[in-house]
């Protein structure tokens, strides 16, 4: 499916990042001493070999529908189908450089994490006896504030960039059930199609230079 | 009068107000207060504190701030430490906050005496909290996604405050919640922890005086995991015998990390742990094979794992698990050594084949059989031998020869290489040379110089030698090329004795023998030593060696300890060999005290004490003093007897007495009825009537003759005389009474055979008359058959006296020192008539009615009555009376029966009887 999971993603950041050192625009970067902690690491030699295995997000959404019940359970291709949803544009490729790589992947990842915040609300809300699918969202959303946590560090250190804007989606908070459960499958699908994209567009810029 | 209602209506006041410390929002209010409220000092600071008083008190109370009283507790604050800024304000100053306590008090002394509280506070000292230091974070995993991190860190010193300690971390842009510890200081679990995050983490540490916070720790969580160890782990063979195959799970995914492993393993029963090398397993996986192992042998594995990259900890080892390896053929063939027993027959051998099982990994695998093969290398033509066995030991007969003996071990996969023994004729090769031990810790030593000739292997025998037992050989084989071994399973303290044999390619050599200990002691008792003899100066001590059991080590020596009761102790030391001592130069009649004891290299012990006296007398000086005193004795006695037979004459005259014979007596002489045959004759020559010196009589009482009348008597006298020859023959001890019947002692005395008789057996009888006033007295003859011979006299005299005297004659005995008082009331009635025979027998008629009528004023027979009692007395003469009046009738009615009554006094029945009562 070419899905990666959000381990893998948050290993391949802490691939050293030789790139061109932007100048820097700011004071610093925020929590200096932990971001220059980074230096120097990443050594994973095996490419995130647990990538064939079952991945968080897949497993995610796959509980996520479980949960919903129908028609989510038997409609899903029709009802979750991401298409028409605001979604971050994550136009970059193999080639594109390692900054703009760095700033697409942060714009998503900060988009995923206010997604999943919504999403974890509703369904505390739509179904609060799901224990596995709240325990998967926090995990899951704890995991995206660790990519974020790792992209603003790589973006302040190597690139000096201490600010990205980013844009958001709709609230899902003062929608119909149905709407509820509908945008949290279809940010959960685009959010699975979207990561295995972005890991493909990040391999070539973990390559130590 | 104004000033003493003023001095109350203050006190008053001040009870009011004073006294209650906190009743500033009550009906009263304090006179003052303590600036600062219950601080909290650093210890060691200097502290000052304020009381300052209120205006109100110093109108009414005329109370001033010089009047304040600063107090610790119950103690006073010196005023060196005061100082009034005004005189509604007081300070104290202390310069060091160690020397304070609770409560600090402001007083104030009303009117000089009357020491009153104003306030008081609460003084708390403590410290600053420490910068924690060696903060430190693991990452445990508890299950397959669940994962918590424990952070520790050295609070520093007690601060005697309430201090918080708080584990903070975050991220670059997000800080979590604190982790506040409970019920420690020093820990904080985290459990929302996110991988492949840098998170900085510190401690804070807080109270009242300050705030300290540790160095910060910056770690990717994922670098701190302690993993669980591996699980379901499993073991599996192989088709080869020396490897084995693991299997287990990971409880990580390897999209989190990537695992390096740890595998030991160990024998069973072994404690020692081998381990895989790392570089074998520093790559992730969930198998493993291990390879060098023995064949059929049963392993335990363990396994643990960390991150690849080393960053971490090990994970606990996992759950041992054991597998065993296949089988392989046995590596060696088994020991093998024999003994030859040749008791029955030194032609004949009994050869008992005994070889060791081999060690597990010498056998690989079950051995199911030994295979033994005998050759008779003397004998070519002889057949092999072969046989199957499955124990450990096999038992030939064998011919005296040399033989080769085979020995292969057979488990399911195959046979062992073959050992091989010789057994030849004779152990005529050269034996070892100096053979000798050594312990070292828990084993014997055992070495020997090797002889000139090439030696295949030695042979080490050896028992533990008991005195109870016989000695359970146990060997080893040793290669050729040593010269010493390691017993092991030696006891301490036990006995040993050790052989070695050279086996040589063509023979073998000789055994030498050697005993030792592994390790000696004292003996677990002493020698018993006793005396074998005992003389006038000297002992001999004989002991008995201890037994093997109780030497404990090698007896060096023996010493004997000696002594009397108050002497010194005198010690002997004796060679071990001896079992027997002497002491010498011992005192006579002395008692010693003895004991022995033995002694090995390793101590002594003392046996029991023994006691003995010596003689008092050496040898033959009491046979020196007897055998002399006997010798004198004996020529004493000699010399006695010698005298005795020279004085014969004068002793027989005293001591022997010439007896008077009745029949020289002048009325024998004189009356014409005596017996011719009678041979007086002789009798006056042997007893002249001069020759009477002392003669007495004894008399025996009979009362019953007391009661004799003189009426009675008279016809009984007057028939004596007319009869006195022949009645003198009537005996006066045999058979005689006061009833006797004259004529029997008449016809009695007829005979000279009686006399005889009479002389031989005596029958003596007593007669027991009884009665009471009219009653008629019932005669009782009770008969003695007393066979004492009579005296001759007596005899004599029952030959020769009187019929009439036959009754005193009865009771009459010889008695020296005659002089009886006659008046007597025990003397019977005729005594008066015994005296007539040795005096005069001449007067004897007139004497007895002298006699007769002499008593007829006074009873006879008063000696038992005493003349007080008259019935008594006449019932008793009546009795008398009528016994001699019946007498004659007796005679006269029965005349045959006198004459053929014996004439001896045989028992007379009542049939026969005389004697019946009347």
């Amino acid at each position: 499916t070419g899905v990666v999971p959000f381990v893998a993603l948050l290993l391949l950041q802490r691939r050293p990042v030789a790139g061109r050192a932007l100048l820097v625009t700011g004071s610093g970067c925020p929590s200096h001493g932990l971001c220059m902690k980074r230096e120097g690491w990443g050594h994973r030699g095996d490419g995130g070999g647990g990538g064939t295995q079952g991945t968080w997000g897949d497993t995610l959404l796959s509980s996520q529908l479980k949960c919903q019940g129908e028609p989510f359970s038997s409609e899903s291709d029709k009802l979750c189908n991401p298409a028409g949803i605001v979604f971050p544009s994550f136009r970059v490729n193999r080639t594109s450089e390692r900054k703009e790589v760095m700033v697409a992947m942060y714009k998503l990842f900060a988009f995923l994490n206010a997604s999943l915040g919504n999403i974890t609300r509703d369904q505390e809300e739509l179904n609060p006896m799901a224990k596995e699918l709240l325990e998967r969202l926090h995990n899951t959303t704890k995991t995206t504030r660790g990519l974020i946590s790792n992209l603003t560090c790589l973006l302040c250190k190597n690139y000096n960039i201490f600010q990205v804007d980013v844009r958001y989606g709709d609230s899902s908070k003062n929608k119909s059930a149905f709407k509820k459960k509908q945008q949290g499958c279809q940010v959960l699908r685009k959010y699975v199609q979207v990561i295995g994209q972005a890991a493909r567009v990040l391999l070539p810029h973990l390559s130590p230079s | 009068m104004f000033s003493r209602w003023n001095w109350v209506a203050c006190g008053f006041y001040l009870m009011l107000n004073i006294c209650s410390p906190d009743a500033s929002s009550g009906l009263v209010q304090s006179c003052g207060h303590i600036i600062p409220e219950s601080p909290v000092l650093a210890l060691g600071s200097n502290f000052t504190a304020l009381c300052i008083l209120n205006e109100s008190c110093l109108d009414f109370g005329n109370i001033y701030a010089s009047q304040i009283i600063w107090k610790i507790k119950n103690k006073v604050v010196p005023k060196e430490q005061y100082r009034e800024i005004n005189r509604t304000v007081s300070s104290v100053t202390f310069n060091d906050t160690s020397s304070l306590a609770t409560p600090l008090t402001c007083n104030i002394l009303a009117d000089g005496q009357i020491e009153q509280n104003i306030y008081g506070i609460t003084v708390t000292v403590g410290l600053a909290p420490e910068k924690p230091r060696n903060l430190s974070c693991i990452v445990h995993q508890r299950s397959r996604f669940t994962y918590v991190m424990t952070c520790t860190w050295n609070p520093g010193r007690h601060t005697f405050l309430d201090t918080q300690f708080r584990l903070r971390y975050s991220w670059p842009e997000e800080i979590f919640p604190d982790c506040v510890p409970k019920d420690v200081n020093n820990s904080c679990t985290v459990t929302d922890i996110q991988f492949f995050v840098n998170t900085e983490i510190w401690v804070e540490a807080s109270n009242a005086l300050g705030k300290a916070e540790s160095d910060h720790l910056v770690v990717d969580p994922i670098d701190i995991v302690k993993p669980l160890s591996p699980q379901n782990v499993s073991v599996s063979s192989e088709v080869v015998p020396t490897v084995l195959k693991l299997f287990w799970e990971n409880w990580i995914s390897d999209a989190v990390m990537t695992l390096k492993f740890n595998i030991r393993y160990r024998i069973v029963g072994d404690a020692n742990w081998m381990e895989v090398p790392s570089e074998d397993t520093a790559s992730p996986r969930t198998s493993f094979i291990v390879q060098g192992l023995r064949p059929y042998t049963e392993y335990v594995f363990s396994i643990r794992c960390m991150k690849e990259d080393g960053e971490g900890y090990w994970s606990d080892w996992s759950e041992e698990k054991t597998g065993i390896t296949p089988e392989d053929q046995p590596s060696k063939g088994p020991p093998i050594w024999r003994i030859i027993d040749t008791s029955h027959s030194p032609a004949s051998w009994t050869v008992h084949l005994i070889w060791k099982a081999l060690k597990p990994f010498e056998a690989n695998g079950v051995i199911l059989q030994y295979e033994v093969t005998v050759r008779d290398k003397s004998s070519l033509s002889s057949p092999v031998k072969k046989y199957n066995v499955t124990s450990t030991n096999y038992t030939l007969q064998l011919q005296e020869g040399t033989y080769e003996v085979t020995l292969i071990a057979r488990n399911s996969v195959g046979a062992s290489p073959p050992s091989v023994l010789l057994i030849p004729a004779s152990n005529s090769k050269a034996p070892v040379k100096n053979l000798r031990t050594l312990p070292k810790h828990d084993k014997l030593w055992v070495g020997w110089t090797a002889p000139n000739s090439y030696v295949l292997k030695y042979v080490v025998e050896w028992c533990l030698v008991s005195s109870s037992s016989d000695c359970v050989i146990e060997w080893q084989i040793a290669p050729g090329d040593v010269q010493g071994i390691d017993l092991e399973g030696i006891k301490p303290f036990k006995c040993y004795l050790i052989t070695v044999y050279p086996l040589y390619a063509d023979g073998q050599g000789s055994g030498q023998s050697v005993k030792a200990y592994l390790k000696q002691d004292r003996p677990s008792k002493g020698p018993t030593v006793q005396t074998k003899k005992v003389g006038k100066a000297e002992a001999v001590l004989t002991w008995n060696h201890l037994t093997v059991e109780e030497q404990n080590g090698f007896i060096r020596n023996y010493t004997i300890l000696y002594k009397t009761i108050d002497g010194n102790e005198t010690v002997v030391t004796v060679d071990p060999s001896k079992t027997e001592y002497t002491l010498s130069s011992l005192t006579s009649d002395t008692l010693y005290t003895v004991r022995m004891m033995a002694s090995t290299d390793n101590g002594s012990r003392t046996g029991p004490d023994f006691t003995f006296t010596t003689q008092k007398f050496g040898k033959g000086e009491i046979e020196a003093i007897v055998v002399p005193v006997c010798l004198a004795f004996l020529l004493m006695v000699l010399l006695g007897v010698l005298f005795c037979f020279n004085k014969r004459d004068l002793i027989k005259k005293h001591i022997w007495p010439i007896v008077p014979d009745p029949s020289k007596s002048n009325i024998a002489q004189w009356s014409p009825q005596v017996p011719a045959k009678h041979n007086f004759n002789s009798k006056d020559q042997m007893y002249p009537e001069g020759s009477f010196t002392d003669v007495s009589v004894v008399e025996i009482e009979a009362d019953d003759k007391k009661s004799f009348s003189e009426q009675d008597l008279k016809p009984f006298d007057l028939l004596k005389k007319e009869k006195s020859t022949s009645e003198g023959h009537s005996s006066g001890i045999g058979g005689s009474s006061c009833m006797s019947s004259p004529r029997q002692s008449v016809s009695d005395s007829d005979e000279g055979e009686t006399t005889q008789n009479t002389s031989s057996t005596v029958q003596y009888s007593t007669v027991v008359l009884n009665g009471y006033r009219d009653q008629t007295p019932l005669h009782v003859f009770s008969r003695s058959e007393s066979t004492q011979p009579l005296l001759d006299s007596e005899e004599r005299s029952e030959d020769h006296s009187g019929g009439a005297d036959s009754t005193p004659q009865r009771q009459q005995y010889f008695r020296q020192n005659g002089g009886q008082d006659e008046t007597s009331t025990d003397r019977p009635c005729f005594e008066r008539a015994k005296q007539i025979t040795h005096a005069n027998e001449g007067d004897l008629v007139g004497f007895v009615q002298l006699q007769i009528s002499g008593q007829s004023s006074q009873p006879l027979g008063l000696g038992m009555e005493k003349n007080t009692q008259e019935p008594a007395l006449s019932s008793v003469l009546q009795t008398c009376t009528e016994g001699q009046t019946v007498r004659p009738e007796t005679v006269e009615e029965n005349p045959l029966s006198v004459d053929e009554m014996p004439k001896s006094y045989l028992p007379q029945t009542v049939r026969q009887g005389g004697y019946m009562p009347q």
